[in-house]
């Protein structure tokens, strides 16, 4: 399934910086150690307010860590000054954010384009994969419109092609399906797992929902409350493929459920 | 989504008409005030609306009108093109550099400030009674409105849409080009909107003061042969410049700016 470790977070601490005539600002993280192998879909739990979109940004290098460090392939990339941050750290990062961010100018066809052409990759080849990726999650006939033309879950399956077209290895998740109905996010969660099956990247996916949690990851970890840190770690015995809709009816599914209930705080 | 729920088809459309029909009884009462104040005061001090609109036509058909509201319209366009054009570029150049911004901040406010039509008698010592003095004060007040909306449009990026362009590996030529510039168009034709009228109305003014040639020397002229008929057509032909460069906004706005969600609006049914 999965193969050797492609990017490990180290001892990490983040507090930001305390405003002048104002006590040092609290730990948000501390001391908080984790691994992500190659192509394996890791789930992270934790209660609002847990540091993890913080957590997503120093690994995204949209933000310094101020203490430990990140080693993606086995180097260190980690850096204190915010001068020296290289977001997406040469494309090796892959961010979705909780917003869906969309350039509102561009049709869904253009911004899903936009990495690549950005990039000097914008060919025959890379057209016709988009094309194929727009199509699979349902969004053929729909490559002419503008942003404000969509439906909030149109929105995230843009958002979510428009960083899979450039093939980053390690894809980060911010909570991604939070702001749609249930619905609607079952389905986007079928989506998700659908094209992950396809290339089967490297995903950290943090969210707040266990049930998500447990329909999308191989492995779970649960974040404390702040500072954060891993609290506990739970492999998902639930074989793929998964049915997402009756991701309650499968064996294993109320146990790990009710393991990560407990851990969450 | 929006906040506010559209009026049903049929009243929207009733809204419609009504507005239409408002729109001509004011008309109508507006240019009775105006005959009424012709007849109350004398044709000789307030010429009428029907005589505006005869001597408009006549000179209309001799091309006089055409003639000087061309160079008008040419004064206009240049000074516009002039001031407008470093107007819209300063801002993207300075965006990196906030402390050039907050340099040169209290001189821009001050010259946006300065009641700039003070300044038409001294472009018209440097630069003659010709056109370039005319086009010189139009650049000069068109200049600080553009400035300041495509600085608030540069100002106003959303972050959060940059550092997504980084991650996907734009470089800051990139992010420039695809980003901050579309971002910006909505406020730098906020601007031009802006702009456009005070265009035509300070070519209008500099010609007023000293031209052989344009709209303002029209009313100039009228104004001295005690011949108000001859004011109010000039002063007609200046408005509907006006609104022909609005129109002219309004279409090329309507062309760039598809992307932007319908603004609901019960001030424009």
């Amino acid at each position: 399934m999965a193969g050797a470790t492609l990017l490990e977070v180290r001892k990490l601490g983040k507090r930001f910086a305390p405003r002048q005539g104002r006590e040092p600002s609290p730990w948000v993280i501390q001391d908080l150690s984790f691994s992500v192998r190659d192509g394996e879909f890791l789930t992270i739990v934790g209660p609002s307010g847990a540091g993890k979109s913080t957590l997503l940004n120093i690994i995204a290098q949209t933000d310094t860590a101020t203490a430990g460090e990140i080693v993606f392939n086995g180097a260190t990339v980690t850096t204190r000054d915010p001068r020296a941050l290289k977001p997406g750290i040469d494309r090796r990062i892959g961010y979705v954010t909780q917003d869906d961010n969309l350039l509102p100018w561009r049709s869904t066809l253009d911004n899903v384009l936009f990495a690549l052409e950005v990039q000097g990759r914008l060919n025959e080849e890379t057209r016709a994969h988009s094309q194929m990726l727009i199509r699979a999650v349902g969004l053929a006939g729909f490559e002419r419109y503008y942003p404000h033309e969509l439906s909030g879950g149109m929105r995230k399956r843009t958002a979510l092609v428009r960083t899979l077209v450039y093939d980053p290895p390690v894809i980060l998740m911010d909570e991604p399906f939070a702001a749609v109905d249930a619905q609607t996010r079952t389905q986007l969660q079928a989506d998700l797992l659908k094209l992950w099956d396809l290339g089967r990247k490297t995903i950290i996916f943090v969210t707040h929902d266990i049930t998500e949690a447990i329909a999308l990851g191989d492995r779970a970890l649960v974040l404390s409350r702040q500072p954060s840190h891993i609290a506990a770690e739970h492999p998902i015995p639930i074989p793929r493929p998964r049915n997402v809709k009756d991701i309650f009816a499968l064996e294993g599914f109320a146990a790990t459920y009710e393991k990560i209930r407990a851990d969450v705080q | 989504m929006t906040t506010m729920s559209a009026p049903a088809p049929s009243s929207r459309l009733r809204i419609r008409w009504r507005t239409v029909f408002d729109r001509v009884l004011v008309g109508i009462a507006l240019i009775a005030l105006w005959q009424f104040g012709s007849w109350w005061f004398g044709a000789y001090w307030l010429s009428s609306p029907w005589a505006t609109a005869v001597r408009f036509v006549e000179q209309t058909i001799s091309g006089e009108l055409l003639r000087h509201a061309g160079y008008t319209l040419w004064e206009a366009a240049a000074g516009t093109l002039i001031g407008g054009v470093p107007a819209v570029l300063l801002p993207f150049l300075l965006r990196r550099h906030p402390i050039m911004v907050a340099i040169l901040d209290p001189f821009m406010i001050g010259g946006y400030g300065a009641p700039k039509l003070a300044f038409a008698p001294l472009f018209l010592l440097w630069f003659g009674i010709g056109m370039e003095s005319k086009i010189a004060l139009v650049a000069v007040v068109i200049f600080f409105i553009v400035y300041f909306s495509t600085l608030a449009g540069v100002r106003a990026l959303d972050p959060k849409l940059v550092l997504m362009a980084q991650i996907a590996g734009a470089s800051e030529r990139d992010i420039a080009r695809s980003i901050v510039m579309p971002a910006a168009v909505p406020n730098i034709f906020a601007g031009f909107r802006i702009a456009v009228p005070y265009a035509i109305g300070a070519a209008v003014i500099a010609e007023l003061i000293s031209s052989n040639r344009g709209l303002g020397y029209l009313v100039q002229t009228g104004a001295m042969n005690f011949d108000t008929t001859s004011v109010f057509a000039a002063i007609a032909a200046a408005t509907l410049l006006v609104l022909a460069a609005n129109a002219l906004m309004n279409a090329l706005e309507a062309l760039l700016m598809r992307w932007r969600p319908p603004i609901q609006s019960m001030m424009e049914p």
